[in-house]
């Protein structure tokens, strides 16, 4: 591990990296627009220079040199000597901030960035207090670049990282940089809109405002939103994310680093697919079926309802007619408990891995981003928790082919998929199932057949654990309260399998670790530093 | 002993374009002479002849070439026949006059650095210039100069001539990989070097046309004559171009080392001024060396009137690699002549400069492409009655914080943006300042206030300011003792 010292402290960092991440990663806030970890290196925004110690020509001694270097792009060296803290370093910031400002709005008060713009802070913190230039600002068009994307030029700092994005890592190339000098510009190709399945992280790249997502534009300052640790649903990858949400709800989701899974960029699916939270039709109050029709029934009285229809079919064969169908939309706790209700009061119960819906095929971009096709977060997991139980299981194709043989008495169905998943099989196959509990978000073609009608809650609404396709184990915390009437299935599951109070999620994970150590072991990312891309 | 031309030899010369009037000249035996050595050999007398690159920097050809790795498996060469520096055509005349002179360097230098494939990088609105050197390079691979077993040596080289879409920064080395790889002419970062990696990230060298345009010579002439050319750190002859109000602009050939005063003057070259009148400036390597004064201005002073560290006639200047850097100029450039007589406005030479690489500036570095953006709007006002003296102050400082000193951007470019406009600001400071003491007392606030009706609260300064405007990044004294 090279030590090198910045501003005569030693610090220790990885191999190969530059100075400047090794100055960020050991807490400096150092000022930078074009450099990113994920990108390659163009050292163009000049805001990174340092003074560093080289030999002298002469001597052979290491001198401070007079030139400033780009800490990008210098690749750390076991034993050399760097500053930033200087005079000479300090204003070469205030000039190039000045340079910066000549043609560059700062309206903070209107952009959508503000509160998380790198140009703000480091005029706030290094730049001129007035501009000396008394000509006109250029005044640079607003473009309409993408069905999710603005780019507002006049904001833009031509720090070319959304159009190396493009090219690295979506390798779609959408951006360029047209014109030359000062009159450059980022823009797309005419009839070629910026539209590739990563394009949002584009926004989050942006140091400034220039770039700008459509569905947030103008609807919150950053500042009052608060940030949960979550994991994305939309694919078996398990993308980590923030979840920007407030009293509102959920405004955003954004990227949060993984060197594991998804590094700094997620997919468009999972930034833009979690509106379903607040489709209209949600189902918020458990159901009974009354004569033909179902009605609303207090959440208190569903534990007793189900034990005692799921102990009635089970009676007498130790539920080698009852089934439990754990969705892969659960979480590893939430289907432990689920299986453990189920298993508790029919041993012989069947446990079914439910429906996993995939679309297409695996997609791999050029520096090793995935999207999966298969569009659920928790196969492994449910896995897992099958594995743990034993007994009677099947996959859920059997179970329907069970269910139209007339062999289940009784199931508790779990769903909760975005999407519609249930078809005309699924629904002819489980009207003949006499006591059908089903547990979805969704109204669906089992409303027709369902017994007990559980309403579900989101993964926001949540908290738990997901295993991705490779076998890791992540969390996610609750972002938002569930809907109005809705319990989250994990608090509902708690109850059932005998759990009194409040359910959290460690203290079960804590006792399921006990049994099945693979589902203790929570991948935790390592945290960036504020400011450290 | 008179001088006597090689690299212009065949100006004029009827049909020189022709591989046959080349060959009766002698052609191609430098190159049957440097396939006969070993490459190392053949290295090693360029660096005896210390063959100092022609292209601007001055970079001595035969080390650059010791920097390419040793264990290379492929060579590239790239011959710079971009030529975008405003008053430079020397390059062209070589390709119009003697291509082969051209095509014979190539393959000695390509010899030298073990090419396997050269590259001539040429200026797209070269179009003439490009069928006369595609005719010779044809004609040079039917008679065996390039292609496979190049005169029986066993040694193998294809040139292709790649015509770039016309920007100045594609005449930076890396800038110009970047054009021949088929991507936005943009500079490219160092390190690695293009010795290292460089077209198509293979260790490549670049080099000027009239750097191999001289190794012919170096090979048939011997060292020893290259020597007896120039001056002490500066050998050989060199190509200079002349434009301006003189009675024969024109390029001429000369040994490193000859005057300003003589190109301008000489009977030989340029013959005077036109109508007789004085020289006010001239730009002597190209517009990004800087400028120097002219004969307007009195060589011996009256004491007290003018200041003398500055006021004098600077047409001594001798142009070599050394003596250029007395007279505050960036290097010799491509020793390309702009004259300016004393009818020229000075005002508007600083504004076509600033114009000139503020649309040249690739705009990949903040300070280089706001800075001369910024340079040329000031100019702009300048130009149109509404400077400030303020404004002097400010270019100068601009120019200062672009590069602190050269070699702080990716490329050269805003050193050789600053250098001219920096220099004009200060070798005719007086000049400016009195077309603004001749302007409306208010004409800067009245101009800003039109362009910029926000601007109505700014301090619009008709003088010199009397506090500090923000700070100024260039203290050769704040930052003295950090220097080694």
């Amino acid at each position: 591990m090279p030590k090198i010292i910045i501003d005569g402290q030693e610090v220790a960092c990885r191999e190969n990296i530059p100075v400047l991440q090794a100055a960020l990663e050991a807490g400096q806030d150092i000022p930078h627009y074009c450099y990113h970890p994920g990108l390659s290196i163009v050292a163009s925004c000049r805001l990174c220079l340092m003074e560093m110690k080289m030999p002298d020509p002469r001597t052979k001694e290491l001198v401070w040199v007079p030139k400033l270097f780009p800490s990008c792009q210098t690749p750390v060296k076991d034993g050399m000597e760097v500053r930033f803290n200087t005079e000479r370093v300090r204003d070469n910031v205030k000039h190039v901030m000045e340079y910066y400002l000549l043609n560059h709005p700062l309206d903070c008060p209107v952009c959508d960035k503000a509160g998380e713009c790198y140009l703000q802070d480091y005029t706030e913190s290094g730049g001129p207090a007035t501009s000396r230039m008394v000509e006109e600002k250029y005044k640079n068009p607003k473009k309409d670049i993408g069905p999710h994307t603005l780019l507002y030029q006049d904001r833009c700092v031509l720090c070319s990282r959304c159009v190396r994005f493009t090219d690295e890592i979506a390798g779609t190339g959408e951006l360029k940089v047209i014109n030359r000098g000062s009159r450059g510009e980022i823009d797309v190709f005419p009839g070629a809109p910026l539209a590739n399945a990563l394009q949002g992280n584009v926004v989050d790249l942006c140091p400034v405002g220039a770039l700008l997502d459509k569905g947030f534009l103008f609807k919150q300052r950053v500042w009052l939103l608060k940030h949960a640790k979550s994991v994305s649903p939309v694919d078996s990858r398990g993308q980590t994310i923030w979840i920007d949400h407030n009293a509102e709800g959920i405004h955003r989701i954004r990227p949060r680093f993984n060197e594991r899974v998804n590094e700094w960029w997620i997919s468009d699916e999972a930034r833009f697919g979690w509106k379903f939270i607040y489709r209209a039709d949600r189902l918020s109050q458990p159901r009974t079926r009354n004569g033909t029709a179902l009605a609303p029934v207090a959440w208190e009285a569903l534990p007793d309802l189900l034990r005692s229809r799921i102990e009635q079919a089970a009676a007498g064969d130790g539920g080698a007619r009852v089934a439990a169908v754990l969705s892969p939309m659960l979480s590893c706790e939430e289907a432990w408990l689920l299986a453990q209700f189920i298993r508790d009061l029919a041993p012989q119960a069947t446990l079914v891995l439910g429906h996993v819906p995939v679309t297409g095929q695996d997609r791999c971009f050029p520096k090793g981003f995935k999207i999966m096709a298969e569009k659920c977060p928790n196969r492994r997991g449910i896995e897992t928790v099958l594995a743990h139980f034993g007994g009677p299981q099947s996959t859920f194709a059997e179970f329907l082919g069970r269910a139209v043989e007339g062999q289940v008495a009784a199931a508790y169905v779990t769903a909760g998929y975005p999407e519609a998943w249930v078809d005309d099989r699924a629904v002819t196959a489980l009207r003949k199932v006499p006591f059908l509990a089903v547990h979805d978000l969704f109204p669906s073609g089992l409303d027709a057949s369902a017994t007990v009608q559980i309403p579900a809650a989101s993964w926001a609404e949540r908290e738990g654990t997901f295993m991705n396709c490779d076998g890791l184990l992540q969390a996610f915390d609750r972002a938002i309260p569930p809907l109005e009437g809705v319990k989250p299935d994990g608090q509902f599951l708690f109850e059932l399998a005998g759990g009194e109070g409040l359910f959290r999620s460690h203290k079960v994970r804590a006792s399921v670790a006990a049994a099945v150590p693979a589902l203790g072991d929570v991948f935790e990312p390592r945290p960036l530093p504020e400011h450290a891309h | 002993m008179a001088f006597e031309p090689v690299l212009m030899r065949h100006y004029r010369v009827p049909n020189s374009t022709s591989l046959q009037v080349y060959q009766q000249a002698g052609g191609y035996t430098g190159a049957a002479k440097a396939l006969q050595m070993t490459a190392d050999e053949l290295v090693e007398l360029v660096k005896k002849a210390n063959l100092r690159g022609r292209g601007g920097a001055g970079f001595p050809a035969g080390v650059k070439w010791t920097f390419l790795p040793k264990d290379r498996k492929v060579t590239y060469l790239c011959i710079n026949a971009d030529e975008s520096e405003p008053p430079t055509f020397c390059n062209r005349i070589t390709i119009e006059t003697d291509p082969h002179m051209l095509l014979e360097g190539i393959l000695i230098a390509g010899y030298a650095t073990r090419t396997t494939v050269a590259y001539i990088y040429m200026r797209g609105e070269f179009t003439e210039q490009f069928h006369i050197l595609q005719k010779a390079l044809d004609e040079a691979y039917a008679a065996g100069y390039f292609g496979q077993n190049i005169l029986g040596s066993g040694y193998n080289l294809e040139c292709y001539i790649h015509r770039g879409a016309g920007a100045y920064v594609c005449g930076e080395e890396t800038g110009l990989i970047e054009s021949l790889e088929g991507k936005r002419g943009w500079p490219r970062i160092k390190p690695p070097f293009p010795a290292v990696e460089g077209a198509f990230r293979q260790p490549t060298v670049v080099n000027n046309v009239e750097t191999l345009a001289c190794l012919p010579h170096i090979l048939t002439r011997g060292v020893d004559w290259w020597l007896s050319i120039g001056t002490e750190n500066s050998k050989g002859p060199k190509m200079y171009c002349v434009s301006g109000p003189v009675n024969r602009p024109g390029c001429y050939e000369a040994p490193l080392g000859v005057s300003v005063r003589e190109l301008i003057y000489g009977q030989d070259f340029g013959q005077g001024m036109r109508g007789g009148r004085k020289v006010k400036a001239v730009f002597p390597g190209g517009l990004s060396m800087g400028v120097i004064r002219g004969d307007i201005f009195p060589r011996h002073p009256e004491a007290g009137q003018v200041e003398l560290a500055r006021d004098y006639d600077e047409l001594d200047c001798r142009l070599d690699f050394d003596d250029v850097r007395r007279y505050d100029l960036l290097g010799l450039g491509t020793a390309a002549l702009v004259v300016v007589n004393e009818d020229t406005d000075m005002r508007d030479v600083l504004r076509n400069v600033a114009r000139f690489y503020s649309h040249e500036s690739c705009g990949q570095c903040t300070q280089c492409r706001e800075g001369t953006a910024w340079m040329q709007r000031i100019a702009e006002r300048i130009r149109a009655g509404a400077g400030r003296v303020l404004d002097l102050d400010l270019i100068e400082e601009i120019t200062r914080n672009m590069g602190m000193m050269p070699g702080m951007s990716i490329c050269g470019l805003p050193d050789g943006a600053a250098w001219p406009l920096r220099t004009l600001v200060q070798k005719f400071r007086r000049e400016f300042e009195a077309h603004i003491a001749a302007q409306a007392p208010d004409a800067a606030a009245k101009y800003i206030q039109r362009i910029n009706p926000a601007a109505y609260d700014l301090p619009i300064l008709q003088g010199r300011a009397v506090a500090p405007t923000g700070g100024t990044f260039y203290h050769p004294e704040k930052y003295a003792g950090a220097a080694h």
